[in-house]
């Protein structure tokens, strides 16, 4: 008799284990690039533009003008991704914003800019 | 007797220039070479010099919060150098801004 419950319930199981296996990866989700953005932005961008994003790192008192407050940045995904990949100097801002482009990944300079969006949007 | 005057003022001279001149200040070479820097800790004085060359195919960007003395040396490729003076006494600890895991002191003594 257990022996049949459990062939039962393995029966009904595998359908819903299957159904999990064709569901997305959470890589190609947008939820997944910002949690991905996120992880870089803690790694690199902390030490000027701070863990809130607000340009209050614990470097940013170096520097004049102060790093940028990303929560309330002006700017659209293409500028911050050439701002990211380029460094500051390469538009025509602060020279103390290294470029990126060497260090991240096309992919990672693209999370961080999703990260970004987020960070506006709920501005925290 | 003239040339002895002489002889004895120019010993003079060059005994009194000899001691009045502050010692030579030294220049020491740190590398940065895969994501590291050549010396993990360095020794030297008040008025050394210490030259950061990027042995790396990517930028670096050195720098100090230290309250020894903060600087920013600013991002430099592969093959470039950047030259910091030290000018006070304490433990400065380096970092670069680019790449979190790289780290190195200078201690620095009078």
């Amino acid at each position: 008799m257990k022996r049949l419950l459990a062939t039962l319930v393995l029966a009904f199981a595998a359908p819903a284990l299957a159904d999990e296996a064709v569901a997305p990866l959470p890589r190609d989700t947008a939820d997944a690039a910002v949690i991905r953005g996120s992880i870089a932005f803690h790694t690199y961008c902390v030490l000027c533009h701070g863990a809130e994003g607000k340009g209050d790192g614990r470097a940013a008192k170096m520097y004049t003008p102060r790093p940028a407050n990303l929560t309330v940045s002006p700017f659209n995904d293409t500028y911050k991704e050439m701002i990211i990949r380029g460094g500051g100097a390469s538009v025509g801002r602060s020279a103390f914003m290294p470029p990126w482009g060497d260090e991240l990944t096309d992919e990672q300079i693209r999370d961080v800019v999703a990260f970004l969006r987020e960070l506006r949007k709920t501005g925290k | 007797m003239i040339s002895r005057s002489v002889s004895r003022v120019v010993m003079l001279t060059a005994f009194v220039v000899a001691f009045a001149m502050p010692a030579h200040a030294a220049d020491h070479a740190v590398a940065q070479i895969k994501k590291a820097f050549t010396v993990p800790v360095l020794k030297a004085k008040v008025g050394d010099t210490v030259t950061f060359r990027n042995d790396d195919e990517f930028a670096h960007n050195v720098f100090s919060l230290s309250e020894t003395q903060n600087f920013d040396l600013g991002s430099y490729k592969k093959g470039e150098t950047r030259q910091l003076t030290l000018k006070n006494p304490g433990t400065i600890e380096v970092e670069c801004a680019i790449h979190p895991e790289m780290k190195m002191k200078i201690e620095v003594s009078k």
